[in-house]
C-alpha cells in the first residue's frame, strides 16, 4: 500500500492529540496526587492538637481504640455522603505521647511491634515520612509547650490513594471516550479536505490523447491550484509540441511525395520512349529522383532526432578543424562546378558542442554554397573570434537570395524561388536547430561582393571556466 | 493542343513534359507563378497543368486570377497536398480536376484529354467529321475504312481545326498550337503542312479564309 496523505494525516492529528493529553493528564495526576498529600498531612497536624490537648486517661482510652482516619474524613465532610474516593482498606492512625521529660504518656501499641516506641523524637514540629517494620509512613510531630507534650502521629503512606486515582479516571476517562470520536471527525475532514485532489485526477483520467485542453476543475484550493496549473502548463507543451510534429509530419508527407512523384514520372516517361538516348535519359532523372527521396529521408530522421534529444552531450572542439573535414567531404562536388572554397581564421578558437553535429551544420551549409553558387565562383569559410562569440561564416559569390525570401530560409521545407539545383529546403533549416541546441544565433545577409549568400552562426566561445 | 504545364520542381516538370509530348501535345513549362500568369496573358491554351506548390505567386492565387479574369481554360491541379479538405478548396477556386502526388502519368494524360474533350463539347474520345474518323487519344486518323499516317504536326494542325469547326484559325494561332516556347518557327511551315493534310484527307476538307487563314466547316 502507498503512501497516504489521508492516513499520515490522521495519524500525525491524533497523535498529536493524544500526546498533549498524555502530558495534561500526568501533571493532573501529579497535582492531585501533590494535593491529596499537602491534604494528608494537614489533617495529621489537626489529630496531632487534638491529641495535645487530651489528658492522660483519655489518651490511654484512644491507645487501645482504633482511629480510621476514614472516620476522621467522613466526620470532617458533613455533606460527603459519597464514598467514591475513599479508601477501600482501613487505615489507622497511630500516635505516642511523651511527656516533659520524653516519657511516654500514651502510645498506640501497634508502635511496639513495629519498633518504633522507643524511636527518637526529632527535634523540631513538622512532617515527614519514616519507614516502620518495611512500610512508609507519613508522620507529623508537634511539640507543644504549654503542656511540654510531644505528639507524634503516624498514619500508612496512601501511596495509592483511591483518592487521586479517582481524580485520575475522571479526567481520563471523557479523552477517552472522545478519541475514536475525534479519529472519525478528523479522518472525514482530511477526506473532505482532499476531494479537490480527486476531482482533479479523476478530470486527469478522463483524458485521451486527443484532447489536451487545459484541466479545469472549478474553484481549486491554494494548495491544489500551483498543481493544476503546473498540470496545465504541462498540457499545453505537450499540445504545441505534438501540433509541431504534425505539421512536420505533414509537411515531411508532402516533401516525400514530391520525389516520388518525379520517380514515377519519369519511370513513365521512360516505359513510353521509344528513343534510345531519351530513354537512357529519363532513367537517369529517375535514380536521380531516388537520391533525393534518400536524401530527404535521411534528413527527415536527422531533424526528428534533434526534435527528440534535448539534452546533447557537449565538449570543447574547434570550428575550424570540423570546417577542415566538411571541405575535404565535399571537394568533389566543388571541383565539380569548379568552386574554389577557402578556410581561413582563428585555427584554435574553441567552441562547446558535439563534433558530429557541427560536421553535419558545417556540411550542409557547404553543401548549399556549392549547390546555390556560381560554377566557377568562390566560397570562403571563415572562423572568427570576436569578443565572447566564435562566429564561422559561409560565403557564397552565386546569384544570392531575394531579400523577401530571406527570413524564410530557415523554415522547413522552404526552397528559394528559382533555383535549379535539387534540395529538400530541410538543410538550413537543420542548421538553425543544431545551431540552437549549442547556444549559437543563425544570420543570413550578403555573400562574397555583395553578391551570394552569408551564413554566420555565432557560437559562445568556449573557455575554460563555461 | 497547347498545354501549359505550371511545376516548380525539375524531375517532375521534364517527365510531365516528356509524356504530354509523347501523348502529341505541344507543350510550354512554367516554373513559377509569375512566369505562369505572363504566359497565360499572351498566349491561348487549350488546357493547363498547375502545381498548387509553386513559389512567388501560388497555384491557388494563379488559379483565382485566371478565373477572375474570365478565362475558362480547363484546369487540372496537381499537389501532394491531396486532402478532402484541400482538394474542395482547390475545385472551388475553379479547378476542373485534381490529381494528387505521386499520380500516374498516364492517367494524367487520360485526364487532360478527358478535360479537353468536356471544353469541346464531346463526350466521347472520337470525333466524326464527314468520312474522317479522328481518335486524339490513338492519334490516328481514318477516311472510312482506310487508316492514314499523319506526322504530328499535320496532326496537331487537323486537330485544332477539328475541335474549331467554323472558326477561322489564323496562321499565328495555328504556329502557337504547333510550337513550343523553345522550338523555332519554320516560315511557311503551316501552308506546307495543310497542303499535305490535303492530299492525304481530301481537297475539300480544309477551306482556305483569304487573309486570314484556314477553316474546317461545320457539318
Amino acid at each position: 500500500m502507498g503512501a497516504s496523505i489521508r492516513r499520515r494525516l490522521a495519524l500525525l492529528v491524533l497523535a498529536s492529540i493524544v500526546l498533549m493529553w498524555g502530558i495534561a493528564l500526568v501533571s493532573s495526576y501529579r497535582q492531585a496526587t501533590r494535593e491529596v498529600g499537602e491534604w494528608e498531612d494537614a489533617r495529621l497536624a489537626e489529630l496531632a492538637q487534638i491529641l495535645a490537648l487530651l489528658d492522660q486517661r483519655n489518651l490511654s482510652t484512644l491507645a487501645n481504640a482504633r482511629i480510621d482516619v476514614r472516620e476522621e474524613e467522613r466526620h470532617g465532610e458533613p455533606g460527603a455522603n459519597d464514598n467514591d474516593d475513599d479508601d477501600s482498606l482501613p487505615r489507622d492512625a497511630l500516635f505516642q505521647v511523651r511527656g516533659r521529660s520524653g516519657e511516654v504518656l500514651a502510645g498506640s501499641p501497634q508502635l511496639r511491634e513495629l519498633g518504633a516506641w522507643d524511636l527518637p523524637v526529632p527535634v523540631a514540629s513538622g512532617a515527614r515520612d519514616i519507614t516502620l517494620g518495611g512500610q512508609m509512613y507519613h508522620s507529623f510531630t508537634l511539640r507543644d509547650t504549654l503542656l511540654g507534650h510531644t505528639v507524634r502521629v503516624f498514619e500508612l503512606a496512601n501511596t495509592r490513594s483511591d483518592l487521586v486515582s479517582g481524580v485520575a479516571s475522571r479526567i481520563a476517562r471523557p479523552t477517552l471516550i472522545a478519541l475514536p470520536v475525534l479519529a472519525v471527525l478528523v479522518w472525514f475532514s482530511i477526506g473532505w479536505s482532499l476531494a479537490p485532489l480527486r476531482v482533479l485526477s479523476g478530470a486527469i483520467r478522463a483524458r485521451d490523447v486527443n484532447r489536451l485542453e487545459p484541466v479545469d476543475i472549478g474553484r481549486a484550493p491554494t494548495e491544489v491550484r500551483p498543481l493544476v496549473d503546473a498540470i496545465n502548463l504541462l498540457l499545453s507543451r505537450l499540445l504545441h509540441s505534438l501540433e509541431r510534429e504534425r505539421a512536420f509530419t505533414a509537411d515531411a508527407a508532402h516533401e516525400l511525395k514530391t520525389p516520388l512523384a518525379a520517380i514515377k514520372v519519369q519511370a513513365q516517361v521512360a516505359l513510353a520512349e521509344t528513343d534510345k538516348a531519351r530513354q537512357r535519359l529519363a532513367m537517369e532523372r529517375v535514380v536521380q529522383g531516388v537520391d533525393r527521396s534518400a536524401r530527404l529521408a535521411e534528413q527527415l530522421l536527422l531533424l526528428a532526432r534533434l526534435d527528440v534529444h534535448e539534452k546533447m552531450t557537449a565538449a570543447p572542439l574547434k570550428p575550424a578543424v570540423v570546417a577542415k573535414n566538411a571541405l575535404l567531404a565535399n571537394e568533389r562536388s566543388a571541383q565539380q562546378k569548379n568552386i574554389h572554397v577557402t578556410l581561413t581564421g582563428d585555427m584554435r578558437a574553441e567552441i562547446n558542442a558535439e563534433p558530429v553535429l557541427i560536421g553535419i551544420l558545417l556540411d550542409n551549409l557547404l553543401d548549399n554554397a556549392i549547390k546555390y553558387g556560381r560554377a566557377g565562383g568562390s566560397i570562403e569559410v571563415a572562423v572568427q573570434h570576436a569578443e565572447d562569440r566564435i562566429q564561422v561564416t559561409v560565403r557564397d559569390d552565386g546569384p544570392g537570395v531575394a531579400p523577401g525570401d530571406l527570413d524564410r530560409l530557415t523554415n522547413r521545407f522552404f526552397r528559394a524561388t528559382g533555383n535549379q539545383a535539387t534540395g529538400s529546403g530541410l538543410g538550413l533549416s537543420i542548421v538553425a536547430r543544431i545551431a540552437e541546441h549549442f547556444g549559437a544565433s543563425l544570420r543570413l545577409g550578403k555573400g562574397i561582393g555583395e553578391r551570394g549568400l552569408a551564413v554566420e552562426v555565432s557560437f559562445p566561445a568556449y573557455t575554460q571556466a563555461s | 493542343m497547347r498545354v501549359l504545364l505550371v511545376e516548380d520542381d525539375d524531375l517532375i516538370g521534364c517527365g510531365i513534359e516528356a509524356g504530354l509530348r509523347q501523348a502529341g501535345f505541344t507543350v510550354d513549362w512554367a516554373r513559377d507563378g509569375h512566369k505562369a500568369g505572363l504566359a497565360l496573358d499572351t498566349t491561348v491554351y487549350a488546357l493547363v497543368v498547375l502545381d498548387l506548390g509553386l513559389p512567388r505567386v501560388s497555384g491557388m492565387e494563379l488559379l483565382k486570377r485566371l478565373r477572375d479574369s474570365g478565362k475558362d481554360v480547363p484546369v487540372l491541379v496537381l499537389t501532394a497536398r491531396s486532402t478532402v479538405l484541400d482538394r474542395v478548396g482547390g475545385l472551388e477556386a475553379g479547378a476542373d480536376d485534381y490529381l494528387g502526388k505521386p499520380f500516374d502519368l498516364t492517367e494524367l494524360i487520360a485526364r487532360c484529354r478527358a478535360l479537353l474533350r468536356r471544353a469541346q463539347g464531346r463526350s466521347v474520345e472520337q470525333i466524326r467529321y464527314l468520312d474522317l474518323t479522328v481518335n486524339p487519344a490513338a492519334q490516328t486518323v481514318e477516311v472510312g475504312t482506310r487508316r492514314v499516317p499523319l506526322t504530328s504536326r499535320e496532326w496537331a494542325i487537323l486537330l485544332q481545326l477539328l475541335t474549331n469547326q467554323g472558326i477561322p484559325q489564323s496562321r499565328s494561332r495555328l504556329e502557337e498550337s504547333l510550337y513550343g516556347w523553345q522550338e523555332e518557327i519554320e516560315s511557311n511551315a503551316i501552308e506546307v503542312h495543310v497542303s499535305n493534310l490535303r492530299k492525304k484527307l481530301g481537297a475539300k476538307l480544309i477551306k482556305t479564309v483569304r487573309n486570314i487563314g484556314y477553316v474546317m466547316e461545320k457539318e
